[in-house]
């Protein structure tokens, strides 16, 4: 395939999947960084077209290169600095999942803003947070996450599983620490 | 441990704890026919793990409901680009802010045509560019921080060190520093400063006073109307004396615009 004719293959199989690509990159904060991220992969990827085989499996080989171009410009940035103390949200899932409730996190999810549950997600380890975000906001099945990120299938599951629970603490811990901030500020006269 | 107390007596921890790694799987359908009938007969008698699935579900349909970005006009626009001609030939890596790759390539094509192409426009005199050494080097010198996507600090304290002369930085709304560098034209010591502003990059050059003065056309340009300007091209070039320095700007931008930011 050569010069229109490629290009315009690159972009019929490539550009529906530019806002998934976006949000994805988005996810780590910085939207800019965000932006420059996806240009990256998409030059990237109109190098290496040629080797995407199925045109239909396009959406996972874009995440692997986003993936290996986020961590090239991380790499020498510093872990994320306000990860919460895991064994804190560890316990407040037990706590959930041991109330017995059908739908223990009703009350807590119908309170939250849009946009919070997706912040709340960088406050989780990455490999984590990283494979819920595939899976719950951009649908991609265990088997791609497993190809996107080279793990096996079983760390797929666990890093989902692990992720949720964490995230479901989290939140449940956000929700305690509300009254006593209220309490607080009122104790300050705020 | 309160999570445990539904565990059934008939079933060992151990069974519990492989079952209860399978809940989030089974939520999302992923788990083979036997597998799944495992977990459908663990979930009949584990509360845990019938939470825990709840769990799982709520927050996986939660979390697909969430807003996300989009891509910009701007991002659609560059990747749209891509495989075109100029695309083409930024296919290498651009390890600086690649939202100016493609600006700077563009302005870089433009250098190089307005290099052999541009012409004095003030004082009627028609000299080529590359008799004018100052416009000649910056040119040359543009065109080489281009190519290797500039240098990734904008550090004006270190470029500034050893120069005689002050470098005067842009002001202005929307105009943002983004790479500094030394260099020499002409033979003098100068200072490269290259800007983002209005969706291009803007490239400055610190001289000495001197030096500008020297430069056939340019020297009388500057006492004849107090500035130099020239443009070809879409290619624009404003040189100015101003507070202890000469300034020397070079962008795809006519230089009445350029004018603006440093009169």
């Amino acid at each position: 395939m050569k010069g229109e004719a490629r290009r315009a293959c690159f972009q019929s199989t490539t550009l529906p999947h530019l806002d998934r690509l976006v949000a994805l990159a988005s996810r780590r904060g910085d939207r800019e960084e965000a932006e420059d991220d996806v240009q990256e992969t998409y030059a990237r990827a109109w190098i290496a077209f040629d080797q995407l085989r199925d045109t239909g499996a396009a959406f996972p080989w874009l995440c692997k290169i986003l993936r290996m171009v986020a961590n090239e410009r991380r790499r020498t940035v510093a872990r994320r600095q306000d990860l919460l103390f895991i064994t804190e949200l560890e316990a407040a899932h037990e706590e959930i999942v041991a109330s017995d409730a059908p739908s223990p996190l009703e009350h807590l999810l119908a309170r939250l803003e849009a946009g919070s549950l997706r912040e709340a997600l960088r406050s989780i380890p990455e490999d984590l947070a990283e494979a819920v975000a595939l899976h719950d906001m951009h649908g991609l099945k265990y088997r791609e996450i497993a190809e996107v990120t080279s793990v096996p299938m079983g760390t797929v599951m666990s890093r989902i599983s692990r992720g949720r629970q964490l995230l479901a603490g989290l939140l449940r811990a956000r929700d305690e620490e509300k009254p006593q901030r209220r309490l607080a500020m009122q104790g300050r006269g705020e | 441990m309160a999570g445990n107390r539904d565990i059934p007596v008939t079933e060992t921890a151990l069974q519990h704890t492989r079952l209860q790694e399978l809940v989030a799987p089974f939520a999302d359908g992923e788990l083979t026919r036997e597998e799944k009938r495992a977990v459908e007969e663990h979930l009949r008698s584990c509360g845990r793990c019938r939470c825990e699935l709840a769990l799982q579900r709520d927050l996986s349909r939660a979390l697909a409901r969430e807003p996300t970005p989009r891509a910009s006009v701007g991002l659609r626009r560059r990747i749209e680009a891509i495989g075109e001609r100029t695309s083409e030939v930024r296919e290498r890596s651009f390890p600086w802010n690649r939202r100016w790759a493609a600006v700077a390539m563009a302005a870089l094509a433009s250098i190089a045509i307005a290099g052999t192409a541009l012409r004095i426009r003030r004082g009627g005199a028609s000299r080529p560019m590359t008799e004018i050494p100052v416009l000649r080097d910056a040119l040359a010198d543009c065109r080489r921080a281009m190519t290797r996507n500039f240098p990734r600090k904008a550090d004006l304290a270190a470029v500034a060190e050893g120069l005689h002369f002050p470098i005067r930085t842009l002001r202005g709304p929307g105009v943002e520093l983004f790479s500094t560098w030394k260099t020499t034209l002409a033979g003098s010591p100068a200072a490269g400063l290259a800007y983002r502003w209005r969706g291009m990059v803007v490239v400055q050059y610190a001289v000495p006073n001197e030096l500008l003065r020297q430069q056939p056309d340019v020297g009388e340009a500057l006492s004849h109307d107090g500035f130099y300007s020239s443009s070809e091209v879409g290619q624009g070039v404003v040189a100015v004396l101003k507070d202890g320095s000469g300034t020397l700007l070079i962008a795809n931008a006519p230089p009445e615009e350029l004018r603006r930011l440093i009169l």
